[in-house]
């Protein structure tokens, strides 16, 4: 057994031989809930690049292992990926906690890290092998400020959010920042923590401060409670969410309460694109369930990687394959079920090389006879 | 596999088995007097924090940066210890819960910490013999204790408080020592976790994080020093030994800790168990 595993070190990559891609997400614990769709995600792609025949002639092998959405479980899974299994590059992990804890690691060893749901600021200051495929915040929210400006004023405006979590916290951060580059007032702000359900006093104070809309970076759980209470209690200003807000389930759970809500998101399930719609079509068939932007985002992250491998010649040495990788990806232009894509280099951090953000144009949707609509 | 594959696979592993069985030698300390203190998990994070904020935002060394968490952690559980130690039994494990919830909800508001979102890029300073040396450094200190008269009057105030009083041992001195040197143990092993694990954030030292570190004291047994250590690496272990298991394996971890707990209420190493064996054989 010893023998057999010090061989496998040395032994050259043969074409035969399939390209072996670690996928490090949360797929037990409360994280699973964004890792399973995302495992879901890179299966479909898998698949499908599989039954084509592969690339050049290789097929894919996902290596997958569960991190719980614990950073040192991260950690010894990014490790055991690494120098056990041997693989090309890493997908995952699932929260962007995990992502500072695991992705030292995999910078350290020369090993592409590619995230597809990790949004804060800073994941990318931790070194040149750092990718991911979600737009931070800092993109999304601009753009989604602007396009609700263009069709409702935007003068005064309230938020809500949640302060003991890192998504709504760094949410929050963002949406302050560019209303104070738009020139929007901040009326009022309101806090609330994770597993709340009672916002009435926090509603109270934001239908007294007669506010033109709502701001409200939460996840889907609290924001349909949150619509739901504030419509009967008669605040009829108009919320505008985050990336928490793409989620079927805040109309499923508001009904009519989430009715003029504007969302901006990377993902549109109702976008007409032929490469979404095969999306869409190919993950029902599959999974017989919904896709949601989770599943949206690794599918493309496996597609563009899988497109840029098939341009590499592979040496027989891991150790140059794994650099060959990290020296195509940033070239990149793709189109998939998330639209046009590229990378974008993040710039220095105390003098060291950052790794590559996404570059993406997000889309910006409102509620509509209980549908997601895009605004043009 | 060779050793430097090995060893590059399981380094941080090896790491947190010495870590977390520091960790429940801690609260082993205060059990071994009676006391049921859940506080551990808070006094790590306030060491775990206090170093980090030591080497990144005042780039300091790392050796003082570690005495700082501990000292950092000494101090606090010196200034909770002299009221909450008026408490005991469930009470007390009510207040120490209740102290570490306020750990929590401090590090989630405060600047420095970074709020919600933690210390990110903390340095990789931790080195396995550090780890080792803190580990036998506590091992001996707390042998040392165990065989003293210190140690004997903290078995007194466990079997009955009330006797230990009446044949003069001053318990509540005694207690607060417990309390505070489990505290030290614990900051020290939180600012060598925050040093390997490159990330904080105030989740990490949480009532989950709480309840492992006791249920790793409690499956490895309380009497005697082996037994916290064997829980500590138990627990730390057994999800990545049962990793081929995949997602049944949280539940046969679980599964594992009620087996253990029914038919070994005394622990894994009940040193009482093993003379047994000895005299039948």
């Amino acid at each position: 057994m010893l023998m057999m595993c010090l061989s496998l070190g040395v032994l050259p990559v043969h074409a035969a031989d399939p390209v072996r891609i670690g996928v490090a997400e949360a797929l037990t614990g409360p994280a699973s809930q964004y890792g399973i769709p995302i495992l879901n995600g890179f299966l479909l792609a898998a698949d499908e690049i599989n039954s084509a025949g592969g690339i050049n002639g290789q097929k894919l092998l996902l290596i997958t292992e569960d991190e719980r959405g614990k950073k040192e479980e991260a950690i010894n899974v990014f490790k055991k990926l690494i120098f056990q299994e041997k693989v090309l590059l890493i997908f995952g992990p699932t929260l962007s906690n995990s992502m500072f804890a695991a992705g030292p690691i995999a910078n350290a060893a020369h090993v592409v890290a590619f995230g597809t749901s990790n949004t804060a600021t800073g994941i990318t200051d931790i070194g040149p092998y750092l990718f991911r495929s979600s737009p931070m915040e800092s993109d999304v929210v601009p753009a989604t400020l602007k396009a609700v400006g263009a069709h409702i004023p935007l003068r005064r405006v309230g938020i809500i959010y949640g302060n003991d979590d890192a998504f709504t916290k760094s949410g929050y951060d963002v949406f302050k920042s560019s209303l104070q580059q738009q020139q929007v007032a901040i009326a009022d702000t309101e806090t609330y923590a994770r597993g709340d359900v009672d916002f009435k006093a926090q509603l109270t104070k934001l239908k007294a401060a007669q506010v033109d809309a709502i701001i409200c970076p939460c996840l889907a759980e609290e924001g349909a409670n949150i619509l739901i209470q504030a419509r009967a209690m008669g605040l009829s200003a108009p919320f505008i969410g985050g990336n928490g807000f793409n989620s079927p389930a805040l109309i499923d759970n508001a009904k009519s309460a989430a009715e003029g809500t504007w969302v901006g998101s990377p993902w549109f399930d109702g976008n007409a694109a032929a490469e979404n719609q095969h999306f869409l079509r190919a993950y029902r068939q599959k999974f017989h369930s919904d896709p949601n932007q989770f599943s949206a985002q690794s599918y493309d992250a496996l597609m563009m990687v899988a497109q840029t491998i098939k341009k590499i010649t592979f040496t027989p040495q891991l150790d140059k394959n794994r650099e060959l990788l990290r020296a195509a990806l940033p070239m990149v232009s793709f189109v998939g079920a998330t639209g046009p894509f590229s990378f974008r280099p993040a710039p220095p951090h105390q003098g060291k090389p950052g790794g590559y953000d996404a570059h993406q144009t997000p889309f910006v949707y409102v509620v509509r006879q209980g549908k997601f609509t895009l605004v043009r | 596999m060779n050793w430097v594959d090995w060893w590059a696979t399981y380094s941080t592993l090896v790491l947190s088995v010495g870590v977390y069985g520091m960790m429940a030698l801690s609260i082993s300390l205060t059990l071994s007097c009676g006391l049921l203190a859940l506080a551990n998990a808070a006094f790590m994070g306030i060491g775990a924090y206090v170093s980090a904020i030591a080497t990144t935002t005042f780039e300091l060394p790392f050796y003082p940066a570690l005495l700082l968490g501990t000292l950092g952690s000494t101090l606090v559980a010196l200034l909770i210890g002299l009221p909450v130690l008026r408490l005991s039994g469930v009470y007390l494990a009510m207040a120490t819960l209740g102290f570490g919830e306020v750990v929590r909800i401090i590090l989630l508001n405060l600047d420095i910490t970074g709020g919600p979102l933690g210390l990110n890029g903390i340095p990789l300073l931790t080195q396995w013999w550090q780890v080792l040396l803190a580990l036998l450094s506590t091992v001996i200190v707390l042998q040392c204790l165990r065989v003293s008269r210190i140690g004997r009057a903290f078995e007194a105030i466990r079997e009955d408080e009330t006797a230990a009083r009446l044949m003069g041992i001053s318990t509540h001195p005694l207690k607060l020592l417990a309390f505070v040197m489990g505290a030290s143990i614990a900051g020290l092993a939180g600012g060598l976790n925050a040093h390997y694990t490159f990330t904080l954030s105030p989740g990490n030292f949480g009532f989950e994080n709480a309840v492992d570190i006791l249920t790793m004291a409690v499956l490895g047994g309380i009497r005697g020093l082996p037994g916290p250590l064997l829980g500590g690496a138990i627990i730390t272990l057994l999800p990545e030994v049962l990793r081929d298991l995949q997602e049944y394996r949280m539940a046969a971890n679980g599964l594992i800790l009620i087996l253990v707990v029914l038919f070994l209420p005394q622990g894994l190493w009940d040193s009482q168990r093993f003379r047994g064996w000895f005299k039948r054989a």
